[in-house]
């Protein structure tokens, strides 16, 4: 009895294989991704249209750099809240530096530049504030970009009312906007500007020193500041590179619609820590991958585009785009327990 | 029978593409207009929404509708998606005036038409049509009303005026309205407060609340929505300000949309006069100019709905035109 058990275990049928292998591979949410387009494609036959592959892809950008910069602070153990404000917030800065209605820099060679280097900076200042308060002054990160989430989307409207007299700033050089919206051979230009933040955070997470101790500082912050690694500093690290990020998405979301607007991107916080969650990053440290995060978006923007396209009723949308997270969300609860258990 | 793994994959897709095939060919049989609303805030929205499924019903059209949750660039993509999907023509109600812009374009390079409904873009070279009510026009009629009421009572009055989100220019038309009016009138009314809403109940509860607290002789209120009427008849009775026309101590009270509410409130006497978007005549004209966009016919960029002032004095005869009575009679038989 013993002995045939064993045997059974040793050698696993060839569909208990295949399970095994798909449930555990780190591509697990590309397959199911693959799968769901398989299953809504007799409902939405156009999805596998060109036109419809390419509004996947440039829908997918600017979330996907943002998630990238979520990646690098839930990896430590952390959250970053402000992200939305941060691109709401750089949206009306950067316009209001660039806009031909009476800007800081209308008309003049530097407006874009000049505002693209002012979003960053927005961006990294609201990230150097949050790792401040979380690394100097030991607050839960969920409470300080909580708070910094609802002063900045506060001061973003407060800040457009200085500009101008509706709610949002228009009439952007056409140098900035081509950069959301413009593409070449229909390859969307915010193409390249995604490719080289992924690849660059790709190379920080798995080639470099900060990397190692990123996970480090995710996996136990006690023993990584016990082997040397400055814990603080790299904390600060992973909020900065958070709130850059958020800017570069701000960035091509502003230019995708033209307009700086204090609203920008209110109502995507949980894609963006559900697309990193659901790509495999764990909410509590340590682990973690830009490749997860590109399907985690990727999932995200199928099921998201399926619905738009199916044109359901808004209760519909909720109801279904939650079960379908959740459905994603149990099977990796049922891989991290199998996992446990092999 | 064994399978391999390379059948097994071309089976499924085969199988993906058959079951496809009668949906793909459903949808070529009937002319689809997308209707792309930022959210269902109030019941002007949702009667808005009734309405135009009723005329595209009617007409023959399927309606595939998306709510964008006041989210600028996910309307973009739900515009893009329906663009996609080969819709014949988009309605829609968009949060921003500027950042709609995109979308126009985006139709106007698609050939597919769009109406703007009840919301007008900003100023562009894109082509779209914007059917919206004559809001100054209608705010007027209705703050005539209000002045006529205070004239004939006698007295001084102290005003307050609940406005929207200035990022709406409907919003501005209505403030524009009700001071075009109090101001040829300033010698009976004094504006003591100008409370900004955002469109958000809970700013509108804290900022009359507020404005009460200031001043507690406000005896001439304007609303720029009807869908804070809750919030303010709460307010109203807090401060002991909610009373019939003819006691002591009404407050002379004015409303704009024409929803169930400001009907009640007029049949029970609280409500002086309502401004009335005339929400099915908008749907049809915005529907109208749909079919003749699809028809090659030159339409006007803007289609104004006129609107009407309800009264105590003209109910019985205007509340037949006035969507939210419509909504009240289904209710309540």
């Amino acid at each position: 009895m013993i002995a045939t058990s064993i045997a059974g275990e040793a050698r696993p049928s060839g569909p208990r294989r295949l399970l095994r292998h798909l449930l555990f591979s780190e591509y697990l949410v590309l397959y199911l991704s693959l799968a769901y387009f398989l299953a809504v494609l007799p409902f939405v036959p156009q999805m596998a249209s060109a036109e419809v592959m390419r509004n996947i892809l440039s829908d997918m950008l600017p979330l996907l750099v943002v998630a990238i910069g979520q990646t690098f602070v839930l990896i430590v153990a952390g959250i970053d809240l402000s992200v939305t404000s941060i691109i709401a917030m750089a949206s009306v800065v950067g316009a209001s530096v660039m806009t031909g209605d009476g800007g800081y820099l209308a008309d003049s060679a530097l407006a874009v530049p000049g505002a693209m280097i002012a979003m960053v900076l927005v961006g990294l200042a609201i990230g150097a504030f949050n790792g401040f308060c979380v690394n100097r002054l030991g607050m839960p990160p969920f409470i300080v970009t909580l708070t910094t989430m609802m002063f900045f989307s506060g001061a973003a409207i407060w800040f457009t009312t200085f500009h101008t007299e509706t709610s949002s700033i228009a009439n952007l050089p056409h140098g900035f906007v081509v950069l959301g919206q413009g593409n070449l051979g229909g390859v969307p230009h915010a193409l390249w500007v995604v490719a080289a933040v992924g690849i660059a955070a790709h190379l920080v997470l798995a080639r470099s020193v900060l990397g190692r101790r990123l996970y480090a500082c995710g996996q136990n912050r006690r023993a990584a500041a016990v082997s040397g690694v400055p814990v603080g500093r790299v904390i600060a690290a992973a909020f900065l590179i958070s709130g850059a990020c958020a800017a570069v998405a701000s960035i091509l979301y502003t230019g995708r619609l033209q307009t700086g607007t204090p609203i920008l991107g209110q109502t995507i916080l949980l894609d963006i820590i559900g697309a990193v969650v659901i790509g495999g990053t764990s909410l509590f440290g340590g682990k973690g991958k830009v490749l997860w995060t590109v399907f985690g978006v990727l999932f995200l923007v199928l099921i998201d585009t399926s619905l738009k396209m199916l044109g359901l009723s808004l209760f519909s949308v909720f109801a279904i785009k939650g079960c379908v997270i959740l459905l994603a969300a149990v099977i990796d609860a049922v891989r991290t327990r199998y996992a446990a258990r092999f | 029978m064994k399978l391999t793994r390379r059948q097994f994959t071309i089976g499924t897709l085969i199988a993906a593409g058959t079951a496809g095939m009668p949906v793909f060919a459903k949808a070529q049989g009937k002319k689809t207009i997308a209707v792309l609303f930022d959210g269902l805030y109030s019941p002007f929205w949702v009667a808005g929404l009734d309405a135009l499924k009723q005329d595209l019903t009617k007409r023959g059209y399927e309606m595939v509708q998306a709510i964008s949750d006041k989210d600028d660039n996910r309307q973009f993509e739900q515009v893009r998606a329906m663009l996609a999907r080969k819709v014949d023509g988009i309605i829609i109600v968009q949060t921003d005036s500027n950042a709609v812009i995109p979308a126009i374009k985006a139709a106007n390079d698609a050939k597919v038409p769009m109406v703007h409904f009840n919301r007008p873009p900003a100023k562009t070279d894109a082509f779209s049509v914007a059917v919206v009510a004559d809001n100054r026009k209608i705010t007027n009629a209705t703050v005539e009303h209000m002045v006529k009421v205070a004239r004939e009572q006698g007295g001084k009055y102290k005003a307050a005026i609940l406005i929207g989100n200035l990022g709406d220019p409907n919003a501005i038309g209505r403030r524009d309205g009700f001071f075009d009016v109090v101001d040829k009138n300033k010698d009976i009314i004094d504006v003591v407060a100008r409370i900004p809403t955002e469109w958000n109940a809970d700013v509108a509860f804290a900022g009359l609340t507020n404005a009460f607290q200031a001043n507690p002789d406000i005896n001439f209120l304007f609303t720029s929505s009807d869908f804070l009427f809750p919030q303010i008849v709460q307010v109203m009775k807090t401060r002991n300000k909610f009373h019939q026309i003819g006691q002591k101590d009404h407050v002379i009270f004015g409303g704009f949309d024409g929803d169930a509410t400001a009907y009640e409130l007029l049949k029970d006497k609280y409500l002086d006069a309502d401004g009335v978007q005339d929400l099915f005549k908008e749907a049809e004209l915005a529907v109208n100019a749909i079919v003749d966009l699809q028809g090659g016919k030159t339409v006007e960029r803007v289609l104004l709905d006129p609107g009407f002032a309800i009264h105590q004095a003209n109910m019985a005869e205007v509340r037949d035109r006035m969507w939210g009575y419509s909504i009240y009679k289904q209710k309540n038989g």
